[in-house]
C-alpha cells in the first residue's frame, strides 16, 4: 500500500471502529446503570452479556432451517436474549448483591467477581453438554451481504461509500440501527418516565429516595433488569459482529466496555456511548498499527498488532483515571467529610 | 492472627485433645503411607489396595493427612504433641511419601508456593484493603527474572543483540546516553518534587516528560549493556551459573517490589472498585507483554529448561535417605519453600503488629480518618503493594526453578482469582487462615479436580465439561459463598471478626472489667505461637453464625 | 511570607476562599487563633464551617488564601502533613477505626510521631520496641486523660456515642498537636456529658497546653467556653468578638433567627443558648 490509499483505509478502519463502538456502548450502559444505583462494578455483567450472545446463537441455530424472514429471526433473538439476560441479572442481584447491601465495600466486589467466574463455567457446561464450545452464529445469509452492494436498489450509494473507504455489511448496519434504537428507548425511559426518575433518585441518594417513598430495592432490581436486557441486546450484536463467541468471550469486551463507561464518566448514559465509540475506534486503530507502520514506513510500528488491542484499552483506562477520573462527561463526586 | 489483645488465652473449658492429636496423626499418616509405600501396599488385600490407589481416594487421604497440621495448630493440646505432629508431618512423613510418589512432593511445594502468594496478597487485600486482581503479575516478574537468566534465553537475547544491535562499540554510546538521560530525568523529577502545593499544568507536563526521559534512559542503558555483553552469548548457552539462583532470589524480590511500586504509583490513588479493575488490567498487560515481547520471553512458547541450583549437602542427605537422583531437586526445593514461608510468616506477623500494620488497617477502615491522623496514604499503600509483590517475586523464582518451564499461560487471570479465593476462604487478614486457604484451593486445583476428572472418565462426559477444568466454578463458588455466609473466612483474624460482626449483639463482647485483667502488656508478644488463638477464634470453630 | 512573626497567634488564616463549581462555600474568611486560646466558629447550618476546617486540615485545597501554623505555610500540604505540622482534628460524623480497640485507635494517632520505620518493624530493632512502647504509653495516657482509661481494650464501636466522641479527641491528642480542631464535639451528648466535655476541653488547654478551636451548635457550651468567637454565615465572616459581643450582635441574631416568621426551632434554641450561657 502507499500513501494515497491511507485516507480510505483510515476511513474504513474508523467506520468499523464505530460499529464496534456501538456494541461497547450498549455493554457499557449495563455497567454504568448498575454502578449508578449501587456504586458496584458488576463484574458479572460480562457473563450476563455472554448469556445474551448464547441465547441469540441458540435462536439463530434453531431457526436456521425455517424460511422465516431474517429480520423476524433477529427480533426473536433480541427479545429472547433481553429476557434471559435481564432475568439473570435480576437473579444475581437478588441472590448475591442484595444480602450484602450494607457490608463493607470489598465484600460485594469480591462476590461480583465470584459470580462472574461461576457463570463462565455454567455457560461453558450448558453448551458443553451439547459438545459445543466455540459458538458460531448462523445468521440469515442476507445479513452477510454488503450494504448497498451490487444488484441492490441503492448500488450507487454503495459504490460512493466504497470509494471513500466505507464498506459495510448488512449485519453491521443492523448493529448500528439496533444500538441507536436501544439508546433512544433507554434515554426516554430514564429521562421521561416515572421509573426513570425513581432510578435517578436512587442513584443520587438511596436513603433520601427511600424517605420519599421510593422502594429502593424494587428500583435497584428494575435497574438490573434494564441493565441485563441491554446486556442481552449487546450480546446478540456482539455475536453478529464477531461471528464466534464462547463462554469466556465476555472478559475482553467487558473490560473494554467498563473502560468506556469510565472514559465517558461512570453513571452517565451519554458518556457511556461516547466512551464506547472512542474506544471502538482506538481499538481498531491499534489493530491496524502494523499496517499503518508499513504504509508510513515506520519499522517500530509494525510490531504492534491486534494482540496489543487489550493493552490499549487498559492504558486508556489508566490514563483517564489518573488525569480525569470523573471521565469526559461525568460529574465530580467528592466524599463528604 | 492478629491477636491484639495481649494475654488472651484459650478458655480453660476447652477439652485437652493431646491424645486425639497423636492418634489422628498416626492414623492419617499410616493411611497416607499405605497408599504410597509400595511394600506396605503389597501387604494389603488386593481390593483394599486398589481402593486406596484410586486417585480420588488418594487425594482425599492426602488432604486428611495435611489437616493434621491444622489440628496441631488449632487444637488445645500439650506443646510436645503439637510439635511432634507438626514437625513430624512436615519433615518426616511428607518427604517420605514424596520419595515414594513424586507427585506428593510436587503438590506440597505447590501448596507452599501458593501459600506464600496468598500471604503476600493477604497484606494487600486483607490488611490494607486494596483489592488487587493482577497480583499474579508480580509472580510472573519473579519467574521471568530467573527464567530468562537460568536458561538459554539470556544467550538468545544476547544473540539477538549481536545480530541486530549494531557494533559492540555502539553499546557504550547507548549506555552513556541512557545513563545521561536517566540522570537528567531523575534530577528534573527531584527538582519538581520540591515544589510544594498543587502543581500547575506546566509542572505536570515537565514531570511527565521527566518520567518519560527516565524510562527511556533506563531502557537505553539496558540496551547498551546488552549490546556490550552480546559477544558473551556463546558462554551463556545454558544460562548463568545455577548458584546465581541465590542472588536472583534477592533480585527478584527487588524487581517485583519495584514493579509493584511502578504499578502502584499511578493507581493507588483510586478507590476500591477502580483499583480492582485497573490492577486486573495491568496484570493482563504484563501477561500480554510476556506473550508479545518474544525476543525476551520467547513468547507463548515459554522458556525451558530452567536450571536449579545444586546443593551438594542437601543432595547427600537425600541420597542417604534413599531418594532417587531426579528427586534431589524437589527435595531441596521443598525445604527451601518451607524455610522461605517461615520467613514470610515472620515478616507478615511483624509488619502486622507494628506501626505499619496499624496504618494499613486504619487505611482499610477509613482513609480520610487515617490520613487525618497523620498516615501518609500513598506511601503506606505503596509499602503494602511492594511487600506483597516481593513475596510473589521470590516465589516466582522458585516456581521457575521447580517447573523448569514457564510461559505466559502460567500467569493468567484465573491464577489471580484463585489466590484471591485462597485469601477469602481462609480469612482476610488471617495468616493461618490464608495458609489453610492456599492448601485447600491448591489441593482442589491440582489434586482433587484432576482426580475427579479421572474418576469420572468412565462416564464419557463431553470433553467440554471435564471436572478437571472446573476451576472457575470452584473459585467462584468459594468467593460467593464465603462473602455471603462467612465473610471473615474459615480462620478469621480477630480484627475481621469484629468488623464483619459489628451489627451482632455487642453484649457478647468482653466487659471493660474483663479487659482490665488482660492489661499486663507484653511488648515482646511477637512469637508466632500456634494454639494461642483468641477466645473468639476458638468459639467460632463450631461454625455457628 | 506574612505577618506570622506576630507570635501571639498560633494559627493565621487570611482571605480563605473555597469555590465548588459555581458555589462559594467559604468566602474570604480571615481568622487568627491566639496561642493557648479556646475559640469557636459558629454559624447556621451550611455556613461553611466544616469546609473551613477541611481547608485548614488539607482535605480541601483553598481556592485562594493562605494558612500558617506558627509561621509555617499549610496551603498545599496533604492532610497527613498538616497533622505532622501540628494540627489534629475530630470529625462531625464520627470516624473511628471499627475493627480496632480503643487503645489501637489512639495508637494510630501517634503514627506521625513514631520513628520506627519498615526496616525497624521487620527486624524488631530497639527503636521498634521504643516506638511501640511510646505509642502505647501515649495512647494510655490520652485515654486516661479523656476518662476512657478503663475501656482500653474495648472495641471502639461498642462505646456509647458520647464516649466515641471523647475517643476521637484522645486520638487527635495523641498526635501531639499544637492546635486541635473539634468539629461539633457535643453533638449527640446529653447535658451531663456536655458538662464533662466542657471541663475536658478546658483541661486540654490548661494541662496539655494545646490550643482548641471548635465548631459547635450548642450555644451554652460555646458561650461559656470560648474566649473568642467567629460567626460564619453563607460562607462569609459575619462577626467576631468576645462572647458577650456576639450575644448582643443584632446581625448574628438575625442570621440565626432569620427575618420574621422563618425562625426555626433550631435558631430559637441557639439564641436562647447564647443568652443563657455566661
Amino acid at each position: 500500500m502507499d500513501l494515497s490509499t491511507l485516507g480510505p483505509f483510515l476511513v474504513g478502519v474508523i467506520t468499523s471502529g464505530l460499529v464496534l463502538g456501538f456494541v461497547y456502548a450498549i455493554i457499557a450502559l449495563g455497567y454504568t446503570m448498575v454502578y449508578g444505583v449501587l456504586q458496584l462494578i458488576n463484574f458479572a455483567h460480562s457473563e450476563v452479556f455472554v448469556t445474551g450472545a448464547v441465547v441469540g446463537f441458540e435462536i439463530f441455530r434453531v431457526l436456521e432451517p425455517s424460511p422465516m424472514n431474517g429480520y423476524l429471526k433477529l427480533l426473536i433473538a433480541l427479545i429472547a436474549a433481553m429476557v434471559a439476560s435481564g432475568m439473570l441479572n435480576v437473579i444475581i442481584e437478588r441472590l448475591a448483591y442484595r444480602p450484602l447491601r450494607n457490608a463493607p465495600r470489598l465484600v460485594p466486589l469480591i462476590t461480583a467477581i465470584g459470580v462472574s467466574l461461576i457463570l463462565q463455567d455454567v455457560i461453558r457446561i450448558i453448551e458443553g453438554f451439547q459438545g459445543r464450545f466455540d459458538l458460531t452464529y448462523k445468521l440469515p445469509p442476507a445479513f452477510n451481504t454488503n450494504f448497498c452492494g451490487a444488484d441492490s436498489s441503492c448500488e450507487a450509494l454503495g459504490t460512493a461509500l466504497t470509494k471513500v473507504g466505507i464498506s459495510l455489511q448488512i449485519k453491521e448496519v443492523i448493529v448500528v440501527a439496533v444500538s441507536l434504537l436501544s439508546l433512544a428507548l433507554l434515554n426516554y425511559l430514564v429521562n421521561s418516565t416515572k421509573l426513570g426518575r425513581a432510578i435517578r433518585a436512587v442513584a443520587q441518594d438511596r436513603v433520601t429516595a427511600g424517605l420519599m417513598g421510593i422502594d429502593s430495592n424494587r428500583i435497584i432490581a428494575l435497574t438490573f433488569l434494564i441493565g441485563g436486557a441491554l446486556g442481552g441486546i449487546s450480546g446478540v450484536l456482539f455475536g453478529m459482529k464477531f461471528g464466534t463467541i464462547n463462554a469466556y468471550s465476555g472478559f475482553d469486551p467487558g473490560i473494554i466496555a467498563f473502560t468506556a463507561a469510565v472514559l465517558g464518566g461512570i453513571g452517565s448514559i451519554p458518556g457511556a456511548v461516547l466512551g464506547g465509540l472512542v474506544l471502538g475506534v482506538i481499538q481498531n486503530l491499534i489493530g491496524v498499527t502494523n499496517v499503518l507502520g508499513s504504509i508510513l514506513n515506520i519499522a517500530n510500528l509494525q510490531a504492534i498488532d491486534a494482540s496489543y488491542q487489550r493493552i490499549g484499552a487498559f492504558l486508556v483506562l489508566v490514563l483517564i483515571l489518573i488525569f480525569k477520573p470523573t471521565g469526559l462527561l461525568g460529574r465530580s463526586n467528592t466524599e463528604k467529610v | 492472627m492478629t491477636a491484639i489483645r495481649p494475654g488472651s488465652q484459650p478458655p480453660t473449658a476447652a477439652p485437652d485433645r493431646t491424645w486425639w492429636l497423636i492418634i489422628v496423626g498416626i492414623i492419617t499418616s499410616s493411611l497416607l503411607m499405605l497408599t504410597q509405600e509400595p511394600t506396605w501396599r503389597a501387604a494389603l488385600p488386593g481390593g483394599i489396595a486398589k481402593f486406596l490407589t484410586n486417585p480420588l481416594v488418594g487425594s482425599l487421604l492426602l488432604t486428611l493427612f495435611l489437616s493434621n497440621l491444622l489440628f496441631a495448630f488449632r487444637w488445645k493440646a500439650a506443646a510436645w504433641a503439637k510439635a511432634l505432629v507438626f514437625f513430624g508431618s512436615l519433615f518426616i512423613i511428607l518427604p517420605w511419601a514424596g520419595r515414594d510418589n513424586t507427585a506428593i512432593f510436587d503438590l506440597a511445594i505447590q501448596i507452599g508456593i501458593f501459600a506464600a502468594l496468598a500471604l503476600g496478597l493477604n497484606i494487600v487485600v486483607g490488611l490494607a484493603g486494596l483489592l488487587d486482581l493482577g497480583y499474579i503479575a508480580f509472580f510472573a516478574v519473579g519467574a521471568y527474572t530467573w527464567g530468562i537468566f537460568g536458561s538459554g534465553q539470556f544467550a538468545k537475547i544476547l544473540g539477538y543483540f549481536a545480530d541486530n544491535g549494531g557494533p559492540v562499540g555502539g553499546g557504550l554510546r547507548y549506555l552513556l546516553g541512557g545513563l545521561l538521560l536517566t540522570i537528567l530525568g531523575a534530577v528534573v523529577m527531584s527538582i519538581i518534587s520540591k515544589v510544594k502545593g498543587k502543581w500547575n499544568t506546566g509542572q505536570r507536563w515537565a514531570n511527565f516528560l521527566a518520567i518519560m526521559g527516565l524510562v527511556a534512559g533506563i531502557i537505553m542503558s539496558l540496551r547498551g549493556v546488552l549490546i556490550l555483553m552480546s559477544p558473551q552469548a556463546q558462554s551463556l548457552m545454558s544460562g548463568v551459573n545455577p548458584n546465581f539462583f541465590w542472588l536472583f532470589l534477592v533480585l527478584a524480590l527487588f524487581a517485583a517490589a519495584s514493579v509493584g511500586v511502578i504499578i502502584g504509583l499511578p493507581v493507588l490513588k483510586l478507590k476500591g472498585d477502580y483499583l480492582a479493575i485497573i490492577t486486573l488490567g495491568l496484570g493482563e498487560v504484563i501477561r500480554v507483554l510476556a506473550n508479545n515481547l518474544s525476543t525476551y520471553s520467547n513468547g507463548s512458547q515459554g522458556i525451558t529448561p530452567i536450571v536449579s541450583p545444586t546443593v551438594p549437602f542437601m543432595n547427600a542427605i537425600a541420597g542417604a535417605l534413599g531418594f532417587s537422583p531426579d528427586q534431589y531437586n524437589l527435595f531441596f526445593l521443598y525445604f527451601l519453600v518451607i524455610a522461605i514461608i517461615a520467613v514470610i510468616i515472620l515478616a507478615n506477623v511483624r509488619l502486622d503488629r507494628s506501626r505499619i500494620g496499624r496504618a494499613w488497617v486504619a487505611i482499610r477502615e477509613d482513609e480520610v480518618a487515617a490520613q487525618a491522623m497523620g498516615v501518609p496514604l500513598m506511601q503506606t499503600k505503596l509499602i503494602a503493594f511492594a511487600t506483597g509483590a516481593s513475596f510473589a517475586g521470590i516465589m516466582g523464582v522458585i516456581f521457575a526453578a521447580k517447573q523448569t518451564f514457564i510461559s505466559p499461560e502460567s500467569f493468567i487471570l484465573t491464577q489471580s482469582t484463585s489466590i484471591l479465593s485462597m485469601v477469602v476462604l481462609g480469612g482476610l487478614g488471617s495468616i493461618p487462615g490464608v495458609i489453610l486457604g492456599a492448601a485447600i484451593v491448591t489441593i482442589l486445583n491440582i489434586s482433587l479436580l484432576p482426580s475427579l476428572g479421572e474418576a469420572t472418565a468412565a462416564l464419557k462426559l463431553p470433553q467440554q465439561i471435564n471436572p478437571a477444568q472446573l476451576q472457575r466454578l470452584v473459585f467462584g463458588t468459594i468467593l460467593v459463598m464465603m462473602m455471603l455466609f462467612r465473610p471473615e473466612g474459615m480462620l478469621p483474624s480477630a480484627r475481621q471478626q469484629r468488623l464483619m460482626h459489628e451489627d451482632d449483639d455487642p453484649s457478647d463482647n468482653e466487659t471493660p472489667q474483663d479487659s482490665l485483667k488482660h492489661s499486663a502488656v507484653e511488648p515482646a508478644a511477637e512469637v508466632y505461637s500456634p494454639g494461642t488463638a483468641s477466645i473468639k477464634d476458638d468459639q467460632r470453630t463450631g461454625g455457628a453464625r | 511570607m506574612s505577618s506570622a512573626s506576630n507570635n501571639s497567634f498560633i494559627l493565621d488564616v487570611r482571605g480563605l476562599t473555597k469555590v465548588f463549581g459555581g458555589l462559594t462555600a467559604v468566602n474570604d474568611v480571615t481568622l487568627q487563633i491566639p496561642r493557648q486560646g479556646i475559640v469557636s466558629v459558629i454559624g447556621p447550618n451550611g455556613a461553611g464551617k466544616t469546609t473551613f476546617f477541611n481547608m485548614i486540615t488539607g482535605i480541601y485545597e483553598p481556592t485562594t488564601g493562605f494558612i500558617e501554623l506558627d509561621g509555617v505555610n499549610l496551603v498545599g500540604l496533604r492532610p497527613d502533613q498538616v497533622t505532622s505540622a501540628g494540627i489534629a482534628r475530630t470529625f462531625q460524623n464520627i470516624r473511628l477505626f471499627a475493627s480496632m480497640d480503643c487503645q489501637e485507635n489512639v495508637m494510630v494517632g501517634r503514627h506521625s510521631r513514631l520513628k520506627a520505620g519498615y526496616i525497624d518493624s521487620l527486624f524488631r530493632t530497639k527503636r521498634f520496641y521504643e516506638s511501640e512502647q511510646e505509642a502505647r504509653d501515649v495512647a494510655n495516657m490520652m485515654l486516661d486523660f479523656v476518662g476512657l482509661g478503663q475501656f482500653r481494650y474495648e472495641m471502639a464501636t461498642n462505646l456509647p456515642y458520647g464516649d466515641q466522641r471523647k475517643l476521637e479527641i484522645a486520638r487527635a491528642l495523641a498526635t501531639s498537636p499544637k492546635l486541635v480542631l473539634l468539629d461539633e464535639p457535643a453533638a449527640g451528648m446529653n447535658p451531663r456529658e456536655t458538662e464533662e466535655l466542657k471541663s475536658l476541653i478546658r483541661r486540654i488547654r490548661d494541662e496539655l497546653g494545646v490550643t482548641v478551636c471548635l465548631i459547635e451548635h450548642d450555644m451554652r457550651l460555646v458561650m461559656t467556653l470560648s474566649e473568642y468567637i467567629t460567626v460564619l454565615n453563607y460562607g462569609s465572616k459575619l462577626a467576631e468578638g468576645l462572647p458577650h459581643e456576639i450575644r448582643n450582635n443584632p446581625q448574628v441574631m438575625e442570621a440565626y433567627l432569620g427575618r420574621g416568621a422563618v425562625a426555626g426551632e433550631y435558631g430559637k434554641e441557639a439564641v436562647a443558648g447564647m443568652q443563657e450561657g455566661v
